[in-house]
């Protein structure tokens, strides 16, 4: 008989290998968010030219784009289950914890692959000046990790509530709001050739902070 | 994975309100062990399908418990859907995928040994077996409820919960809920929610929700 943790991994398994295969299937949220990620960019780069010197300027666009190109898909993990009206069945098989793990997981895999389409475009449209390639991934890796874990954990917290368009965009503000400013800090940081470490941290200590929240939560989620 | 366990399902002074508004599940009290069927009607918005929700560990009741026993042992809320199946009207699937892919998900979500043989045999038993490969989104009403069907069966529980199975059923479907239900009585529990004098015949104990708070075991 397999132990609980490994029989869960196998349930998590399967549901990130559902949530990959629908996603392929519809392109749902894929083509949406590098539809705006490279609209925004190129709207952005034939009004303001290119800007090499303005690290500034570069830092925030890049995050504002991922934060936008993804969440607007990420949101929608729970509410196509409600909308759908699958949740029930996904309920009937896993535990809440499983659920959400596997979507989490997808929507890390989901904003991974947005970023390997939308960073080296911005890069080269933006002339930006070239990166410090540990420390920007290491900004970068982390930034997803929380975005990924709080759309995730308010996309399942508001998955059974009337308005939850509206919501998803006024409870994740806030959680968003560190994850932003850090994100930016530390792009900024390391084009500027300063210390990343205190972003890092921060990024780090917010993304295990949101995950274990989460973990504890999830199993409280849905009991109606 | 379940398959021949002893099974149990008994509750206490269960009830269930939306709001202020209360169900047929009012001081409800029940025990019903070893093998069978057991009809649970009553009224529309009496509760037939709340009572199943609970028991499935679906949805928490406002007063009272449920509790399901598997070979002598209770069984946590959080783990009961390893030991039951429910067929109900608000069990829908992914539409972008076939019938085949939707169990086989369930089956791996399950950890079933062998998640296609699973998904292939419940199939058979509701007479899918020919239109497995056909995405969801081409299925007809009596289709769709076939697939909940099999999609209960899929793990063999020992407790099965059918919600109105006969709803969108031709005579052959119903042939199937009847085959269904007998197998599983004979190695089993079913707990039938339905007001078909049809389907009713084929449980020998019966709940009656009577709505309003006059909800009690006949």
């Amino acid at each position: 008989m397999p132990n609980a943790a490994s029989s869960s991994a196998a349930t998590v398994w399967a549901i990130l290998r559902k949530e990959c295969r629908s996603e392929w299937r519809t392109r749902y949220g894929l083509n949406a968010a590098v539809l705006f990620a490279v609209t925004s960019l190129t709207a952005v780069t034939f009004s303001a030219g290119r800007m090499p010197d303005r690290p500034d300027l570069l830092a925030a666009l890049l995050w504002i784009t991922l934060l936008f190109a993804a969440l607007a898909s990420m949101s929608h993990a729970f509410v196509r289950e409600m909308e759908s009206r699958t949740l029930l069945l996904l309920r009937l098989v896993a535990s809440p914890t499983e659920i959400a793990l596997g979507k989490l997981l997808f929507n890390i895999a989901f904003l991974l692959v947005v970023e390997a389409i939308t960073v080296p475009l911005f890069l080269v449209l933006t002339g930006a000046p070239p990166v410090r390639l540990t420390q920007f991934l290491t900004i970068l890796g982390l930034g997803t990790l929380s975005l990924a874990a709080s759309s995730t954990l308010v996309g399942a917290v508001i998955a059974q509530t009337r308005s939850r368009g509206a919501l998803f965009a006024g409870v994740s503000l806030p959680l968003l709001l560190p994850v932003l400013a850090s994100g930016v800090a530390g792009t900024r940081a390391q084009w500027d050739g300063m210390p990343i470490l205190a972003d890092v941290r921060l990024l780090a200590a917010y993304a295990v902070a949101l995950l274990g929240v989460s973990l504890l939560l999830y199993d409280h989620l849905w009991e109606d | 994975m379940s398959s021949g366990a002893a099974v149990g399902v008994r509750a206490e002074k269960l009830s269930h309100r939306y709001g202020r508004r209360a169900t047929g599940v009012d001081g409800l009290a029940f025990a019903f062990d070893g093998h069978g069927t057991v009809a649970v009607t009553g009224p529309n918005g009496s509760g037939k399908s709340t009572l199943l929700r609970i028991i499935a560990g679906l949805l928490r009741p406002t007063e009272g418990a449920t509790t399901v026993i598997v070979d002598g042992r209770e069984c946590p809320a959080a783990r009961r859907r390893d030991f039951l199946g429910l067929a109900t009207p608000e069990l829908s699937f992914y539409e972008e995928f076939s019938a085949m892919e939707n169990l086989a998900f369930a089956a791996e979500a399950r950890r079933l040994a062998a998640p296609r043989r699973a998904a292939d045999a419940a199939l058979a038993v509701v007479g899918l077996a020919a239109r497995a490969g056909d995405r969801v989104a081409a299925y007809s009403s009596g289709m769709k409820q076939r697939l909940r069907l099999a999609f209960a069966l899929l793990h063999e529980p020992p407790l099965l919960l059918l919600d109105e199975p006969g709803s969108h059923l031709d005579e052959a479907g119903r042939d199937a809920v009847r085959e269904v239900v007998a197998h599983q009585a004979a190695r089993g529990l079913v707990l039938l929610a339905t007001n078909d004098p049809r389907e009713i015949q084929l449980a020998e104990r019966r709940i009656e929700l009577r709505g309003h708070g006059l909800g009690d075991p006949a």
